[in-house]
């Protein structure tokens, strides 16, 4: 579903990612992981049409969407939600999600779906979504993306700001999407979550794809072992 | 002074509807538009010289208020293309700077061009009471218009997915983009919007008293004054900062005097930028 | 040309110190020196009509202006939309003090030159107390030259109002001459130029720049940014109510536009934005050049003010930087030294109208 090839992007002639190529099969759960300042964020970004990227191609279902704007992108059926999440902090968690849809009406249907999947919202869909928590935030972002029925769904480190208890709930609820049969790219920084929620991965290392493999063969890897999931 | 506080609301709302259109385009685009009471003078130049040739008023309203729309397209279409390819701080003093050149270009050549023209539209019929205070009807059809207006800018950004989708940009462009909405559509729309209704606030002022072509500068300053006050962005916030210098306006000028009532307007736009520069209803960056 | 912002001329290890200092300075000096001379033979060629060396005196008012609004802006970034005022409460309050009060010329001109200078300052301080950016010092100055102005139409015992006011004091001196206020004004040019080239020299200068480029780097670097910021409006400040009232009694007579937002600060503005925003002779080039463009056009009347608008937009978006920097830039592409850091560092201030490429934009 997608796939991206010699992907290299960058801030003012840097380039942070440096040729990198991975992809996504339609279903699957594939999780990029790294540490902090690994990359993961301009690849994503710069994937997703809010970065103009430097070299590389980008395929969504065989379609060329390198560089094109993220708007575009959008609604392609390809959707983002980016760690610092972007809400609209002064419209209602009800208006956020709504605009999830836009540019069609919001379908009631997919509209229980979200709310059946974080209850809590259903209680705070007239709260103003600056006022909630991180928790709380984090499933309007994701309920947001959701309402446009995507095909594929990117989270950049959706674990971002939340206590372990509520990023394990977070990565349960993709987990349900993921059986509905959303396709979700992941990129996290906190390995075990990702490695618990995805088929397959990619080690981010400085910019660059240093391993890929299955979540089972990463999880018996020593060297991901000892680098990422603090086993000595 | 009930007259007064009357009075102060009245050219309070005109202000704030005015603002309005400035603060959309500043809060959505970052765009300081210093070409914008020009383009409520054109439009009012525009109704006058319909009138002129023999179009009733109505009609001629309505061409005026069609020639503020493509006034705010034409702005997108050409003026703008360079500034949209600036970010932040560069983009708005950039535009600030080329509409300035504009609004010059635009000056010029109407006081060359009409030096004497102005529209006025006389509202037939003796003054009328309200509240127990004697208002011309031509002050009450415009707050009437301004009423309304502002009514309509209320459901079609609160309950409209096409407003809610202009309101989304401005509270976050990246959020807004990563949900399929086109930031520099909705910039268009809003400038169109932000043209008509400065030639509406030109049409309805001009129900109270003439608006000539030296009016231009007067209007974007004003307008600017309580955007400022009021919040980027905000259309509540600039009608909301309008009713207050409105009545400030008002009181002070009938106490004391008009140039006074002026600095003490101004003062208090300043005081407020300084305590908070956000704006009475901006959102705090 | 002395626009090469080096550091103070001094100290190194390396030795001729001296030779040093002597070769900095004379590099100052001698364009200085040139564009004096230049200036002091436009007499010999407008002498005899009084208009006409009227409008020069203006100009080299405006070149006063400019200097001062440079220092401000140039050096640190302050966009300050009152020069006008400032040079107005030079203007009316010299004109106030020696006529209503009845002081001697010259300590009036030091008294408004200080109020000047102290409001300067204040709004300066204001600004940086309460850490406004450009846009809002820009708006907030806006609104005091408004102010200004509306003060000068309410306190029309004093100011004459609308119709403005004449200056008795001065009549029979050579202020009120053909020839003389216009070497007086060039002294004047010439002090200013000479400050603000010893200015740029200076540890001050450096600490200007330094903020202008990067303030958190230059906080780091022990530049104290908010103390430097009101240092360079003082200076700017003075510079302009010196100006101001100096012009004032050299005319006899003052009106609101005089030093009216329209017929001041934005044309100060234009001025120094052609001319090279943060260099030392752009003020100078801008304001002269614009004077001369103004008395060319000047049987177009209203025509004039289209053809302003268009030079602001060709001007921004050409040049944004002004014709110094810009022409400075192709001499040493020509030259094959591009690249170099004084080309980059002589306008962050302009260099707040371009735009950081990297980030998409918008889709249509």
């Amino acid at each position: 579903m997608l796939e991206v090839k010699g992907f290299s992007a960058g801030y003012q002639g840097n380039n942070v990612v440096h040729d990198v190529t991975f992809h996504v099969d339609p279903g699957e759960a594939v999780m990029i992981i790294g540490s902090n300042g690994a990359g993961k964020t301009t690849l994503f970004r710069a994937m997703c049409g809010l970065l103009s990227p430097s070299s590389g191609t980008v395929l969504f279902d065989g379609d060329h969407i390198t560089g094109i704007a993220a708007e575009r992108i959008a609604r392609l059926g390809m959707r983002f939600v980016s760690a610092e999440r972007h809400l609209f902090p002064g419209m209602t968690v009800q208006e956020n999600l709504h605009l999830g849809a836009y540019p069609r009406r919001p379908d009631p249907e997919t509209m229980s779906i979200v709310l059946e999947l974080f209850p809590r919202l259903a209680e705070r869909r007239r709260q103003h979504a600056g006022t909630l928590s991180g928790g709380e935030q984090q499933m309007v972002a994701v309920g947001r993306a959701l309402m446009s029925k995507p095909r594929l769904l990117v989270l950049d480190e959706p674990s971002t700001g939340l206590a372990p208890l509520l990023a394990r709930a977070a990565y349960e609820a993709l987990g349900v999407l993921r059986e509905g049969g959303l396709t979700v790219l992941v990129a996290e920084q906190q390995v075990p979550l990702a490695m618990a929620f995805s088929d397959r991965g990619y080690v981010l290392e400085n910019g660059l794809i240093r391993l890929e493999g299955t979540t089972e063969e990463m999880a018996a890897n020593p060297a991901v072992r000892r680098a990422y999931l603090g086993v000595t | 002074m009930t007259a007064n506080i009357l009075d102060g609301i009245v050219l309070g709302l005109q202000f704030g509807l005015l603002a309005a259109g400035l603060t959309l385009v500043y809060g959505l685009g970052g765009v300081l538009n210093l070409a914008y009471g020009q383009m409520g003078v054109i439009s009012a130049i525009v109704v006058a010289l319909a009138m002129d040739a023999g179009v009733p008023a109505l009609p001629a309203v309505g061409v005026g208020l069609l020639a503020g729309g493509l006034l705010g397209l034409l702005l997108d279409q050409t003026i703008l293309r360079p500034v949209y390819r600036s970010r932040g701080e560069a983009r708005v003093l950039l535009s600030l700077l080329l509409t300035l050149g504009v609004s010059f270009i635009v000056d010029g050549f109407l006081i060359w061009r009409f030096p004497l023209k102005a529209l006025s539209l006389h509202i037939g019929g003796g003054a009328v009471e309200i509240l127990g205070v004697l208002m011309r009807r031509g002050s009450l059809l415009a707050s009437a218009i301004t009423l309304v207006t502002i009514a309509g800018l209320f459901v079609f950004f609160r309950r409209t997915s096409l407003g809610q989708a202009v309101r989304s940009v401005i509270e976050d462009e990246e959020g807004a983009r990563m949900v399929g909405i086109y930031p520099s559509r909705m910039l268009r729309l809003i400038l169109i919007l932000s043209g008509m209704l400065a030639a509406l606030v030109a049409v309805t002022r001009s129900m109270v008293t003439p608006v000539d072509v030296t009016g231009g500068l007067h209007m974007t300053v004003f307008a600017l004054i309580v955007t400022v006050v009021g919040g980027r962005g905000s259309v509540a916030g600039a009608l909301l900062a309008g009713i207050i210098l409105g009545i400030v306006n008002v009181v002070a000028a009938d106490l004391i005097g008009t140039y006074v009532s002026l600095i003490i307007l101004l003062g208090a736009a300043a005081v407020t930028i300084l305590i908070r520069p956000a704006g009475l209803l901006g959102v705090k960056e | 040309m002395s626009d090469q912002p080096t550091g103070s001329a001094g100290t190194s290890p390396m030795g001729g110190t001296e030779a040093r200092s002597a070769r900095a300075l004379a590099s100052l000096l001698i364009p200085i020196a040139a564009v004096g001379a230049a200036l002091a033979l436009v007499p010999l060629w407008l002498g005899d009509s009084r208009v006409l060396m009227g409008v020069a005196v203006l100009g080299l008012a405006f070149v006063c202006y400019t200097i001062g609004f440079n220092v401000i802006f140039g050096s640190t970034g302050q966009l300050f939309l009152c020069t006008g005022a400032l040079a107005g409460i030079g203007g009316y309050g010299a004109a106030i003090l020696t006529d209503t009060v009845g002081l001697p010329i010259v300590v009036s001109i030091l008294i408004a030159t200080l109020a000047a200078t102290f409001t300067g300052g204040l709004l300066s301080f204001v600004a940086v107390r309460r850490s406004l950016g450009v846009i809002f010092t820009g708006i907030v100055t806006l609104i005091f030259s408004m102010s200004f102005e509306a003060l000068l139409l309410g306190l029309s015992d004093l100011t004459g109002g609308d119709t403005g006011r004449l200056i008795y004091s001065g009549t029979d001196t050579f202020l009120r001459e053909q020839i003389p206020p216009y070497y007086l004004m060039l002294a004047l040019v010439l002090v200013f130029l000479l400050v603000h080239g010893l200015l740029q020299r200076s540890y001050i200068g450096w600490a200007f720049r330094a903020l202008r480029d990067d303030e958190v780097a230059a906080e780091l670097a022990g530049v104290d940014v908010a103390r430097y910021r009101v240092y360079a409006a003082l200076i700017g400040a003075a510079m302009l109510g010196l100006a101001g009232s100096t012009y004032a009694l050299t005319e006899g007579r003052l009106s609101p536009t005089t030093f009216g937002f329209g017929q001041v600060d934005i044309v100060v503005l234009v001025m120094l934005a052609f001319g090279g925003i943060g260099t030392l002779f752009g003020p100078t080039l801008g304001a002269v050049t614009f004077t001369v463009v103004d008395e060319i056009l000047i049987d177009f009347g209203q025509l004039r003010q289209v053809a302003y608008g268009i030079l602001i937009i060709v001007l921004f978006l050409g040049m944004p930087r002004g014709v110094i920097p810009t022409v400075a830039s192709l001499w040493r592409r020509v030259r094959g030294l591009e690249g170099s850091d004084a080309a980059k560092s002589t306008g962050s201030a302009a260099g707040r109208l371009e735009s950081v490429p990297g980030e998409s934009q918008s889709a249509e």
